[in-house]
């Protein structure tokens, strides 16, 4: 089978026929060429797969008017239908250019060309609408973007695929439909003069990403050593990260720095303008009499340099508050969505309390569907003090009709997180229109930040069944999901807890809302070690939305009772904060040394032979009611347990590079939060690993390890934890945490209800003795 | 002071519980709690089923109860804009809330029954002057003549009471009738009454219209009379010798007192009892009333008058002008009106009459429907939940006597309830498979288990539902007309002396069978659908399996209807006492092993078979209980066999003047003693899971008898009387 390439004629806001869905539909990816049926349970979207900070070939200096636009690691389109859109930042030089898009893309063979579109919109407009057909090479498409469609600021990107198998009609075929976009070739080209140079600071924003999705700020302090160049790179940090916004952003910190400029690469010079002369061949005159923050173009270290300066570091710090000002947001104002435009459209709406959302605010459009599985999602945000996971239930109200070749036992399921959380069967047949149908979706999968719901419909029909030649590209619609469906989400309990990792990734909680300066405790000297650290903390206020204003000179030991973050390599962690975070003494002296488990691990062993004899037998059938129970009620051990148990020291094992721990402090008003890695270097790129988008929305829980090579996560889940009050005092809130909390421990519940009945009891035989006649 | 303190502190108590159980909690924590619960019942059970324990055991109960209404209230009703799913759901839902609304009443009710009052029968109260009314309408002159026999026997100064046969059948309307034959039967009713109460010393009374049927009867009489105390007995009610000593003494202790209640014993079985065999080892129907709620009514001074077997005094009755005849039950209606100005009332756990229940399923359904039209008019026209002058707990517990009646309305729809999604697929109750596990499978359990706390010895598990179910198919349009047309009803006297000669289907049997029909396919429909939509078993599952419940129950309900042919018209009692017997000339020793309203059981001892001769006439001598002299009442042979060491004579009573009919109350009535014994040997708790078997067994041998019965019936009548002794034998 030959690809045939369809070139897409240039039509200037057209209405192809063809176009079915232009609107932005955001589709959970999925693991490509999984011929297996595999059910989409909880495995997390892997998206991150490869490292994203490979060996960055020099790059012409005409590649600087190139953009990449996939702001991901990976990009993967896969099911019969999937759609992601995003936004992207162009200078008004870019807007104004003339500009090409390129895409590659490769497919799986399965795909049928002829039933089968790959398109891309920009702002609306279709750019390419190609036949899927790129099965044996990847192929590249290149399109003139008509002039006027781009314009300065955010352009919004939609690139959606429509895929059908060349043969099988069943489920399972659909599970091995898939298109990679090849992120290195899928960019904007420009040819503008200043297309590829920045002007203003806010030009910034339009940094992009790189071939891997990567964002890298190369962040130069010549004064590096001074302890007090520490907070000033650490705020300029914050403040750029907030300006981007970009999922996977790292910072390089470095004193002298080489400039190696490319698409999704900024360098920037933070220092007094007298000590920028080491890096700089010419320091902007400006610097030596007052704050400023301006884009110079300099011979030594390239062009389109921010130089952050001024005469003093009082001056520095004005300068970089300049910068800040436009980013930050009030300590006390409410937040009501989490930026995450640059990479999903639109921006996450953050519910506080009780709301209720159309699909069309969530930015999901009606969708109509002639195929067999459709899965299409929306994000929504809760916050930090979320804490409904065991109790919680919202509901999606959902508008949906299916056509009269829907057979019965077709079903239409809700994920949480890629976690299952409700499944509507289609019971009847001849057709439905479903009127606002009640689904509830259990919260137990929400965390806090943005969470994906996904609504997965599999359609089975009789035509399927038989799968006629050419059967699978054929039929009208079978389904739609209108977006005047809603979510619905009812009053959660708002509470805290300390330790939660989980709170620090999702709104950068509780170092996001401290009325004093964060004590940031780091080792200075080591450019590995403050790169992590200023990496960390523009991660933490990007998720907090403002920024995060440290200290940088507190000592370990002064510390006292406040919130602290640690970042340092293991051996210069203090043995009082390891022990208060709960990591072993001993791990400094033996993690990165013993690598790899060189003990096997006995309860992991013993788990995998329990899997593999579990279906046979008659403890086969125990064991299948066991997991019967635990799908259907969620009961483990963990219910029956009243007074957890002391959480285990924690040792480092294996090859994980990066621990992140969390803990009370000592007397237990702050939180502590120790980041630590066997080497400066482990530190670094544990961090940036942690810190991508994928990973960092997988921290929770008391300890969070990462493994920098393959960006895996592991967690140590809570099993002690104090409760930290978020919010007024209120009896409503008070029963709803409650509520969750005897939730999360049943035997709790039972214990309470059965000393209240006896209690009731007791007082009802008093009442009795006292009411009524008694002889 | 204390009662306040233990009201807030009870107040305290229920908030804390009804805080706790309307947490919006997680489905494992209600199933963990459900189990736990539910075990510290069963533990409950078996260690300490009383005093304190059993309020701790309801309280448990009743938590889990209320979580399901929490539950069943907050996510279970389908949406309201799908109103075909909605419209039922809803009633389904308000079917159910009435049920725990009812089960909430009687917790209250029967929290604390008090304790059975000591006897007073030695006390050596004052002997204030009593008339004694036995009201009357259209019973047989014999059946009379026992309980005017047995009334004028009562152990009580002859001077201080009166007994006033007040007859209804006789009065100068029914003698003018403009059909000349009832004329004719009232006029020689009339004579034939006055001449037997003239022999026995009793005043007869009639009068000129039937105005307010029976409570218009009884004002008759209180106005022709002057006695302090008034006792009230129904025809077919015989007094004990010890009844008025056992009641009048409460009078003098309590000058508010107006009325002393005591149960109503039955000699013969109620159709339920007679066609299921089960009127030896089960309590009857009633004796839950009698023996637990009348007693918990009783707690908060609310036990009230049931027409007969009662004492009242006269001063209260004046009051409210008599009785009340509003309704078609004067009974508890009168009760209210008192209770409403402050009088009080007693009521004494004794068996202190025997009286004869309707005997065929359809009288036994026109008396139900008369109580449950009279509850329903008492609940239109003196609204116990707002009646002025009532304390709070005699309010609720007359809401809870009257809103009882209204359970044809939830019978019927959790009869069709199920129905509806097995041929309509109508969604009514939205949960899914673990959440019905969790919530309504614990629920349901510990209903039950509730029941079974509450009534245990008195009301075997399922029963209530039986009863229920039997009375709902013709008791729904009843009350349904009382509701549309509460002035309506009218009062009908049941008749209780028919008797069933043969085997026969009830006359009114036949929609048992077409519901049976219906929900027989309703299963096959459950089979159907789990093979043909297997994605959505499990909700087939668990609406069939409501609806096999309801076929259970259905065809157990067939047995019912399959009226059972019996050759003692009436039921005998066991009792113990020395005799003669004359055979052939000689006077033999022996013992009156059982009596009934007709005839005897004696054990001779030293005759021959072959003096024995089937309807010789011949005589029983035996001292009686009333005076200690010695008499004969004449007797008939009926048939007989030998024993280890005597023969066993049945013998037929043939009384020809009214002194025999004293004998023969002497024999039946005399001693209230033996009623209780038979009542405690049926008294038992067989437990929620032997229980469950057990009617699970009798179901499915009533449904075959029913199936049987129907078979012939529609083979034709006259194949009927062999089939229905075949019957007869099986068991």
């Amino acid at each position: 089978m030959r690809a045939v390439f369809v070139s897409v004629a240039l039509l200037l806001l057209a209405v192809s026929p063809a176009v079915s869905q232009t609107s932005p539909f955001d589709m959970s990816p999925e693991k490509p060429a999984v011929p297996a049926p595999v059910q989409p349970t909880g495995v997390a979207p892997a998206q991150n797969d490869s490292a994203p900070i490979a060996a960055a070939a020099p790059q012409p200096a005409a590649s600087l008017a190139r953009r990449y636009i996939v702001p991901f690691t990976e990009l993967v389109l896969s099911g019969e239908y999937s759609q992601r859109s995003w936004s992207l930042f162009l200078t008004p030089e870019q807007a104004a250019a003339k500009a090409e898009l390129h895409l590659g893309y490769q497919n799986a063979v399965v795909i049928a060309p002829e039933a089968s579109r790959l398109k891309i919109s920009i702002n609306g407009s279709e750019l390419v609408d190609a036949p899927i057909a790129s099965s044996e090479n990847a192929s590249d498409i290149s399109v003139n973007i008509p002039a006027n469609l781009l314009h300065a600021g955010m352009n919004d990107i939609a690139i959606s695929a429509l895929q059908r198998h060349r043969t099988d009609c069943t489920i399972e075929s659909t599970y091995e439909l898939w298109t990679q976009i090849d992120t290195a070739k899928t960019f904007l080209s420009f040819d503008g003069p200043d297309a590829g140079r920045w002007k203003r600071v806010d030009d910034l924003r339009a940094i992009g990403v790189d071939e891997n999705g990567a964002t890298t700020f190369n962040l130069i302090v010549p004064s590096m050593g001074q302890t007090i160049s520490t907070s000033p790179a650490v705020r300029l940090g914050e403040a750029l990260a907030l300006m981007a916004s970009m999922p996977n952003q790292s910072f390089d910190v470095s004193e002298t720095g080489s400039s190696a400029a490319k698409p999704g690469m900024a360098t920037i010079v933070l220092g007094p303008a007298s000590e920028l002369s080491n890096v700089l061949a010419t320091v902007p005159p400006a610097a030596e009499t007052g704050p400023v923050a301006t884009l110079i173009d300099d011979p030594r270290l390239g062009p389109s340099i921010l130089v952050v300066s001024g005469p003093t570091w009082q001056a520095v710090d004005m300068a970089i508050d300049d910068i800040a000002k436009q980013v930050d947001r009030p300590a006390g104002s409410l937040r009501t969505s989490l930026s995450t435009r640059t990479w999903r459209m639109p921006d996450v709406p953050l519910l506080s309390s009780a709301s209720r959302l159309k699909f069309s605010e969530l930015g999901m459009n009606t969708l109509e569907f002639s195929g067999r599985r459709v899965r299409t999602d929306f994000a929504v945000g809760v916050p930090s003090d979320f804490y409904a996971n065991a109790y919680g239930e919202a509901t999606i109200l959902l508008d949906a009709a299916y056509s009269q070749d829907v057979l019965p036992g077709s079903h239409i399921d809700v994920y949480v997180n890629d976690n299952i959380a409700a499944t509507v069967p289609i019971t009847t047949s001849g057709g439905e229109i479903l009127r606002h149908l009640p689904i509830k979706v259990t919260m137990r999968h929400f965390r806090p930040g943005d969470n994906v719901i996904a609504l997965e419909a599999v359609l089975m029909t009789r035509a399927d069944a038989i799968c006629a030649p050419g059967a699978t590209a054929q039929g009208g619609q079978r389904f739609v999901i209108f977006d005047s469906s809603e979510l619905a989400v009812p009053d959660f309990a708002r509470v805290a807890r300390t330790p939660d990792l989980a709170g620090i990734s999702g709104t950068g909680f509780p170092y996001n809302r401290s009325e004093y300066t964060l004590p940031l405790i780091m080792d200075r000297t080591q450019p590995e070690s403050v790169s992590a650290g200023v990496t960390l903390l523009a991660r933490m206020s990007v998720a907090a939305g403002r920024l995060i204003a440290v200290d940088s000179l507190t000592a370990a030991t002064a510390v006292a009772d406040r919130n602290a973050l640690f970042i340092s390599a293991i051996s210069q962690v203090p043995p009082t904060v390891l022990a208060q975070v709960g990591v072993s003494n001993g791990a400094s002296s033996t993690w990165g040394e013993t690598v790899a488990s060189i003990h096997p691990n006995t309860e992991a062993t013993f788990d995998r032979w329990r899997e593999r004899l579990r279906d046979s037998g008659w403890r086969g059938q125990i064991g299948s009611l066991q997991d019967w129970l635990t799908r259907t009620f969620n009961i483990s051990m963990n219910s029956f347990r009243i007074f957890p148990g002391p959480a285990a020291e924690f040792t480092p094992q294996g090859s994980a590079s990066l621990v992140v721990a969390q803990e009370a402090s000592p007397v237990g008003s702050g939180t502590w939060t120790l980041v630590t890695a066997p080497t400066v270097g482990a530190l670094r790129d544990g961090v940036r690993s942690l810190t991508e988008q994928g990973t960092w929305r997988q921290m929770e829980g008391h300890i969070t390890t990462v493994d920098a090579s393959d960006d895996k996560v592991a967690t140590v889940p809570v099993t002690r934890f104090n409760f930290v009050e978020t919010q007024p005092f209120s009896i409503w809130n008070y029963r709803l945490i409650v509520a969750n909390w005897l939730s999360a421990n049943a035997l709790s519940y039972a214990v309470v209800l059965t000393l209240l009945s006896i209690l009731l009891g007791f007082a009802t035989a008093g009442l009795l003795g006292a009411l009524g006649r008694r002889r | 002071m204390r009662k306040f303190l233990s009201v807030v502190q009870w107040a305290l108590a229920s908030v804390c519980v009804l805080t706790l159980v309307t947490l919006p909690i997680s489905l494992e924590t209600q199933l963990v709690a459900g189990m736990c619960v539910l075990v510290a019942m069963m533990v409950l059970k078996l260690v300490r089923p009383d005093g304190i324990w059993r309020l701790v055991a309801l309280a448990f109960g009743t938590a889990i109860v209320m979580r399901y209404v929490y539950w069943r209230t907050t996510s279970t009703l389908p949406p309201v804009n799908q109103l075909e799913n909605f419209i039922p759901g809803l009633m389904v839902y308000l079917a159910e809330m009435y049920s725990v609304l009812m089960l909430a009443l009687s917790l209250f009710v029967v929290a604390l029954p008090l304790p059975s009052r000591p006897s007073r029968a030695n006390s050596g109260d004052r002997m204030p002057s009593v008339d004694v009314f036995i009201p009357t309408y259209n019973e047989d002159p014999d059946l009379l003549a026992n309980t005017m026999a047995a009334a004028k026997g009562m152990d009580y100064p002859a001077d201080k009471f009166n007994v006033w046969l007040l007859d209804d059948g006789g009065t100068v309307q029914k003698r003018n009738s403009d059909k000349i034959g009832d004329a004719n039967n009232a006029e020689r009713r009339r004579a034939q009454l006055q001449k037997l109460s003239a022999e026995m010393g009793v005043n007869y009374l009639t009068r000129d219209r039937n105005e307010h049927a029976k409570a218009g009867n009884l004002n008759n009489g209180l106005s022709k009379s002057t006695g302090e105390l008034i006792a009230v007995f129904d025809a077919d009610h015989a007094p004990a010798r010890d009844f008025l000593k056992e009641t009048v003494g409460y009078f003098d202790e309590d000058p508010k007192l107006f009325l002393v209640q005591t149960p109503h014993f039955f000699l013969n079985p109620d159709p339920v009892e007679r066609n299921l065999r089960t009127f030896e080892k089960m309590p009857s129907e009633n004796e839950m009333f009698y023996g637990i709620i009348q007693r918990g009514l009783d707690k908060w001074n609310a036990a009230f008058f049931c027409g007969s077997a009662a004492v009242l005094r006269r001063t209260a009755l004046a009051e409210t002008g008599g009785f009340s005849g509003v309704s078609i039950t004067e009974d508890c209606e009168t009760a209210v009106e008192l209770h409403a100005r402050g009088w009080h009332s007693v009521y004494v756990d004794k068996p202190l009459i025997a009286g004869l229940q309707p005997a065929t399923f359809a009288s036994f359904i026109g008396q139900r429907s008369r109580w449950a039209q009279g509850m329903m008019q008492i609940l239109r026209f003196r609204f116990p939940p707002l009646k002025r002058g009532l304390s709070i707990p005699q309010r609720l517990c007359y809401t809870s006597s009257t809103l009882f009646w209204l359970f044809p309305f939830p019978r019927t729809i959790f009869l069709i309830a199920p129905l509806f999604y097995l041929f309509f697929d109508l969604q009514i109750f939205t949960a899914s498979g673990g959440e019905f596990m969790a919530y309504t499978l614990a629920y349901m359990i510990v209903n039950l288990m509730m029941q079974n706390y509450l009534y245990g010895a008195f009301r075997w598990p399922w029963v209530s539902e039986l009863y229920e179910y039997v009375q709902t198919v013709h008791l729904l349009p009843a009350v349904i007309s009382v509701i549309l047309n509460p002035r309506k009803p009218t009062f009908k006297v049941t008749a209780k002396d028919e008797s069933i000669a043969r085997s026969r289907l009830s006359e009114i049997g036949k929609p048992f069978f077409a519901i049976f029909g219906v929900l027989l396919a309703g299963v096959a429909m459950t089979v159907y659908k789990v093979y043909t939509e297997p994605y959505k078993a499990d909700v087939t599952l668990v609406v069939g399996g409501w609806n096999l419940l309801n076929l259970i129950i259905a065809g157990c309900a067939l047995g019912v209807v399959s009226e059972r042919g019996e050759r003692a018209a009436t039921r005998r009692v066991k009792v113990s006492r020395r005799c003669d017997f004359q055979v052939a000339g000689k006077w033999l020793q022996g013992t009156i092993e059982n009596v009934s309203a007709n005839g005897a059981r004696v054990l001779v001892f030293g005759a021959e078979l072959e003096d024995l001769v089937i309807d010789a006439k011949t005589g029983i001598r035996f001292k009686l209980f009333s005076d200690g002299t010695e008499a004969v009442l004449p007797v008939s042979i009926r048939n007989f066999e030998r024993t280890t060491d005597s023969i066993a004579i049945g013998c037929l009573y043939l009384p020809t003047e009214a002194v025999h009919h004293r004998l023969v109350a002497d024999l039946i009535f005399a001693n209230s003693k033996q009623w209780e014994q038979f009542q405690l040997s049926r008294r038992g708790n067989p437990g929620l899971l032997r229980g469950t078997f057990w009617f699970l067994r009798l179901a499915i041998f009533q449904t075959y008898r029913g199936l049987v019965y129907f078979w012939r019936d529609l083979r034709g009548r006259d194949n009927i009387e062999p089939i229905g002794q075949l019957a007869e034998k099986r068991q």
